[in-house]
């Protein structure tokens, strides 16, 4: 009912690690002399910019790419969709049951005066406006222990328990939340563009420039590094 | 005193292919009830003992080791391609090819199917092939080192020397602090006769890797080199000439290789120490 898991496509893949391989090239520039950086470089970046690891290399200039034209976009979000719904449906039956049983009845009085103000918080369904405040309908008594004890439970049993109820209703409020919006897709091209800027201006630090002085300190040769590796 | 099963896990770790001692170690483990106590560990261990047994011939324990692990894993790629295998390994090349081609059918981005077939092409020495299918498979996985790895080694194959480079320095770009790569990026172009990269390049392996005798070598064979150049006359230096070291310093680093290969032969004995400095005096 959730559906299949997206099926991995190659083109997808190879975008992802051209990305992936222009990164590692700029982080790690330094450990390949400058004559092999400048050939990566060069071909990159104009790899890059004409959009060749692209998906879809013609439509690289329209923008992210529409949603509703990917197949495989859709059948995320569809899939996202189902698992919503099918997350309501109990959801929405044990709501119906705690309004059905629980309400409309007076549960417990408080020890303490209130003010009007939290009438309309202690006393949710019951249509009574001379009634003390501190009567507290069932409903009301529910929802306050709900998340009033949270604190307490996370306190005494340790975070992640099973005692708490509002870990349920978040779920379902993120699904919602999900199922309307599957995430931008992420924009390759702008990605390509800006890691080929960053690339133009590497500037090349041979890692290996003094390595002859640092081997020599490192046998006890030499005493320290000098500045100039010329000798 | 390692367990077996410890043994086993090690050598999975460094991807060795020792069959003999695989199987030697995991005879106990698959006779007695070893194998049920190991838990989820034993599916390794049998696909560990599957793989040594195609290489050590013995295929009547590699078909019940497959039988074990496609009852355990019915419809797994990974146990499919195992499948594979065994086609190779008993003789049927075409049964092997066409169901990597059925797993390459389901999901082009199998990298388990792509590679066994690349395998193949380079078992049946059409290495021109594969190279042109390692190529396309490092187009699509940029980031698969051991892919860039197998490349090279091909290319070398060919005597390819700058395409065996390029390969190399990707795999630096991936794994720039491990020495291996960088000794192999040093004999390459010491080969090729880019001397000073290579020259560096071995100073970076006995940088990482203290007293590394190969790396000792490469250094004084190309400082000596370097030095020999330069007292050539100047339209027979190579290009790259101006960018190598001066002679003094080509002849400490020298030096420095002589004294820690006589030292690292120190153990070894009267003759070999004998060869070894007459060789370095030269």
């Amino acid at each position: 009912m959730a559906g299949e898991p997206p099926k991995p496509d190659a083109k997808d893949v190879r975008q992802g690690k051209a990305l992936m391989r222009g990164q590692i090239l700029a982080q790690n520039s330094a450990y390949i002399p400058a004559a092999a950086l400048a050939a990566r470089k060069q071909y990159l970046c104009q790899a890059y910019e004409d959009g060749e690891y692209l998906k879809n290399k013609a439509s690289k200039d329209q923008g992210p790419a529409n949603l509703m034209a990917d197949p495989k976009a859709m059948e995320a979000m569809m899939g996202g969709m189902k698992s919503q719904m099918m997350g309501i449906v109990p959801q929405t039956l044990i709501m119906g049951w705690i309004q059905f049983f629980f309400s409309g009845f007076i549960l417990i009085k408080l020890p303490f005066p209130l003010g009007l103000r939290f009438k309309q918080m202690l006393q949710s369904g019951i249509t009574t406006p001379n009634m003390d405040v501190r009567w507290v309908s069932s409903l009301s008594w529910y929802f306050l222990n709900l998340f009033g004890l949270r604190g307490v439970f996370a306190l005494i049993l340790g975070s992640d328990n099973s005692a708490d109820g509002t870990r349920d209703m978040a779920a379902m409020g993120t699904m919602g939340a999900a199922g309307q919006q599957p995430g931008q897709p992420q924009d390759f091209h702008k990605q390509f563009l800006s890691l080929k800027d960053s690339l133009a201006i590497i500037y090349h630090e041979w890692d290996l420039a003094n390595v002859e002085q640092r081997v020599l300190v490192k046998y006890g040769k030499q005493s320290r590094l000098f500045k100039s590796s010329a000798e | 005193m390692s367990s077996p099963l410890e043994l086993l896990a090690e050598l999975r770790q460094s991807s060795e292919r020792r069959p003999l001692e695989t199987l030697k170690l995991a005879a106990p483990v698959l006779n007695t009830g070893a194998a049920a106590r190991a838990g989820d560990d034993r599916w390794l261990v049998y696909e560990q003992v599957f793989v040594a047994a195609i290489d050590d011939g013995d295929m009547d324990l590699a078909k019940t080791v497959l039988a074990l692990l496609h009852k355990q894993f019915d419809g797994s790629q990974r146990v499919r391609r195992l499948y594979g295998m065994y086609n190779d390994a008993a003789g049927h090349p075409e049964a092997a090819k066409k169901l990597y081609d059925e797993m390459l059918a389901a999901d082009e981005t199998n990298v388990l199917a792509s590679k066994r077939l690349i395998a193949q092409l380079k078992a049946q020495g059409h290495v021109a092939e594969a190279v042109g299918r390692l190529v396309e498979y490092v187009d699509t996985h940029a980031n698969d080192f051991e892919a860039w790895l197998e490349l090279a080694a091909l290319y070398l194959r060919q005597h390819l020397y700058p395409q065996a480079a390029f390969c190399l320095e990707e795999v630096i770009l991936q794994q720039p602090a491990n020495h291996y790569f960088h000794l192999c990026y040093a004999e390459i172009n010491y080969t090729m006769g880019c001397l000073d990269v290579a020259l560096k390049e071995y100073l970076r392996v006995v940088e990482l890797s203290t007293d590394n005798v190969r790396g000792f070598y490469g250094v004084k064979l190309t400082a000596d080199r370097i030095r020999e150049l330069r007292s050539r006359p100047k339209k027979e230096q190579p290009a790259w000439i101006g960018a190598a070291p001066q002679p003094a310093m080509l002849e400490r680093l020298a030096q420095l290789a002589t004294e820690r290969l006589v030292a690292a032969y120190g153990g070894a004995g009267a003759a070999p120490k004998r060869a070894v400095e007459a060789w370095l005096s030269e």
